[in-house]
């Protein structure tokens, strides 16, 4: 009797704990779920224009937190399509990976939304500097004292696009021997090019690619090749115009017609491709075409916050967003909306840029 | 004889209780989960194939080494300390490496990576962290790492076996990311396309 009497009074206080515990719990949850957190992927030469795109969303959305994680283009798939993670914008250097990776089940949509091309980037310290122009470019890197750079076509966009570039360079100049004086001569085994009847030009790179002396460096990206221009152990680099200017490098345009920026010329950059030594990805093909560069946005079909995914995007394609990525020098272009599906959750801005594109 | 009980010692295991549930329900131990138990390693070469268990690799004689990684876009990881087997004992087991050969690093995610025999025998280039300027280095070694910094890898780092390029002493560089190789489920080594 005693003892009954006795823990009533001890269930007031053992109660209120158990509700305090509980509402502690639940109050963890929602404090998750209320945090609006954005989770961004998005292609490496995207670092800066994102970095500062991020700072003006956040200072619209005081509420969101936005993660940006930066990968190769593909690599930045991937962690959607093969790894299983959850992202709520997805944005990369080659447009055309994301109906070829992620369509029809990681998503039916994409927006073109800017654009780059290729350069030779150097600095005052390269040999030759106030020499180079597009008429010579490739007579001046062929030179045996010149030292010039790339990244890994088996690792970056910008690996292939190279060789696209040489490749390209060979027909626009007239000029047969430009492939095997930059590429082929300096690598072991020796790299091929071949052309076929129709004049498409094929280029194999080995499984093991690299240079077998100081002429060429070859590096995993940008971020191993512009410390060597900066401290001149390289005297040229094949960049995207926007690294280049992003870096406050020197940089020689190329001809239109092999640079890889033009729609126009679309028929000529896709008489090159490039074959890889190997299938670094299980569900990625080893041949890439020539295509202009344009960089594509999607929301997953599997973000966590599809609608605030969205408004980031929408953000992208806004005026200030334009800007934003215009003043850290990534060249844009007018939005186009890609692919079967169609992005409901900002259907105005969509239906504005589907009035633009007509 | 009733033992009494007082409010406050009720309060205190409630609190504990509830520091448990929350930890709990944030933190996942670290013990080894079935799939990883039942983890095999396929070795491929000179026409020999071996499958060996994560305990068959631990029984090997370990390596200890330090190093870290960077990213695409310049995001540094570590040094951290690394534990593992080297490569080239691995692929001593089915015939062992020449210099003609490459060697094919597959993964259970799809991913693939070729290094060349010289990689295998630590030939890899070596970065300062913050400048990624490229440092000379002394002895580096290609290992199957299964510990780092003393403990089983995550799971996103790569659990249980990952490629890691360690040097013996901290020297405070680090190597490209693309080399280091998660979730390892195969080793073959191969003649060069060509040859």
């Amino acid at each position: 009797m005693n003892n009954t009497r006795g823990s009533a009074p001890l269930m007031i206080p053992i109660l209120v704990l158990v509700v305090i515990s509980a509402a502690v719990l639940t109050a963890g949850c929602l404090f998750h779920q209320d945090e609006r957190e954005l989770k961004v992927i998005h292609a490496g030469s995207l670092v800066a224009p994102f970095g500062e795109m991020v700072k003006a969303f956040e200072c619209q959305h005081p509420d969101v937190d936005i993660l940006l994680e930066g990968h190769g283009s593909i690599q930045a798939i991937r962690h959607i399509t093969e790894l299983h993670e959850e992202y709520d914008v997805v944005a990369v250097a080659d447009d055309s990976l994301i109906p070829a990776l992620m369509y029809p089940d990681h998503a039916d949509w994409y927006i073109r939304f800017a654009r780059n091309q290729m350069v030779i980037a150097y600095t005052n310290q390269s040999r030759y500097a106030c020499e180079i122009n597009q008429s010579n470019w490739y007579e001046i890197l062929t030179r045996p004292e010149v030292r010039f750079g790339f990244s890994n076509p088996l690792f970056d966009a910008c690996g292939y696009r190279t060789l696209m570039v040489i490749a390209l360079a060979e027909s626009y100049y007239n000029d047969r021997t430009i492939f095997d004086n930059l590429i082929a001569r300096n690598f072991d085994p020796q790299m091929r090019s071949t052309e076929d009847d129709r004049g498409a030009v094929s280029v194999v790179v080995p499984e093991v690619f690299r240079p077998h002396s100081d002429k060429v460096a070859v590096r995993g990206g940008s971020v191993q090749l512009i410390p060597m221009l900066d401290y001149a152990d390289l005297d040229y680099v094949f960049e995207y115009k926007s690294v280049a200017q992003q870096n406050g490098l020197r940089y020689l345009e190329l001809p239109p017609k092999i640079d890889l920026s033009t729609p126009e010329y679309g028929s000529i950059y896709q008489n090159v491709s490039v074959f890889l030594g190997f299938q670094r990805f299980r569900s990625v093909g080893i041949e890439r075409v020539g295509r202009p560069i344009f960089y594509g946005i999607t929301v997953p079909k599997n973000a966590p916050h599809p609608a605030l995914g969205a408004e980031f995007v929408e953000f992208v394609l806004s005026e200030e967003g334009k800007k934003i990525l215009q003043r850290a020098n990534q060249p844009t272009t007018s939005p186009e909306v890609v692919g079967p599906g169609t992005p409901q959750v900002y259907a105005t801005t969509v239906m504005n840029i589907g009035e633009m594109e007509r | 004889m009733t033992a009494k009980i007082s409010p406050l010692s009720i309060v205190v295991v409630v609190l504990i209780c509830v520091g448990a549930i929350i930890t709990i329900s944030h933190f996942h131990p670290p013990g080894e989960s079935q799939d990883v138990m039942d983890w095999n390693l396929t070795l491929v070469g000179n026409g020999e194939v071996r499958v060996l268990s994560l305990d068959d690799i631990k029984a090997m004689p370990s390596y200890e080494g330090y190093g870290g990684f960077f990213t695409t876009v310049g995001v540094v990881n570590g040094p951290y300390m690394c534990e593992g087997v080297p490569v080239e004992e691995l692929c001593d087991l089915v015939g062992g490496l020449n210099a003609s050969n490459t060697l094919l690093v597959s993964a259970r995610d799809g991913y693939l990576m070729t290094f060349g025999s010289d990689q295998v025998r630590g030939h890899f280039r070596t970065y300062d962290p913050q400048t990624f300027r490229e440092v000379p280095h002394k002895e580096l070694e290609m290992i199957l790492m299964y510990e780092v910094d003393g403990a089983p890898l995550t799971d996103y780092g790569g659990r249980p076996l990952r490629i890691a390029i360690v040097y013996p002493e901290d020297e405070g560089m680090v190597t490209e990311g693309h080399n280091w190789v998660k979730w390892v489920d195969k080793i073959e080594i191969r003649m060069p396309s060509g040859a």
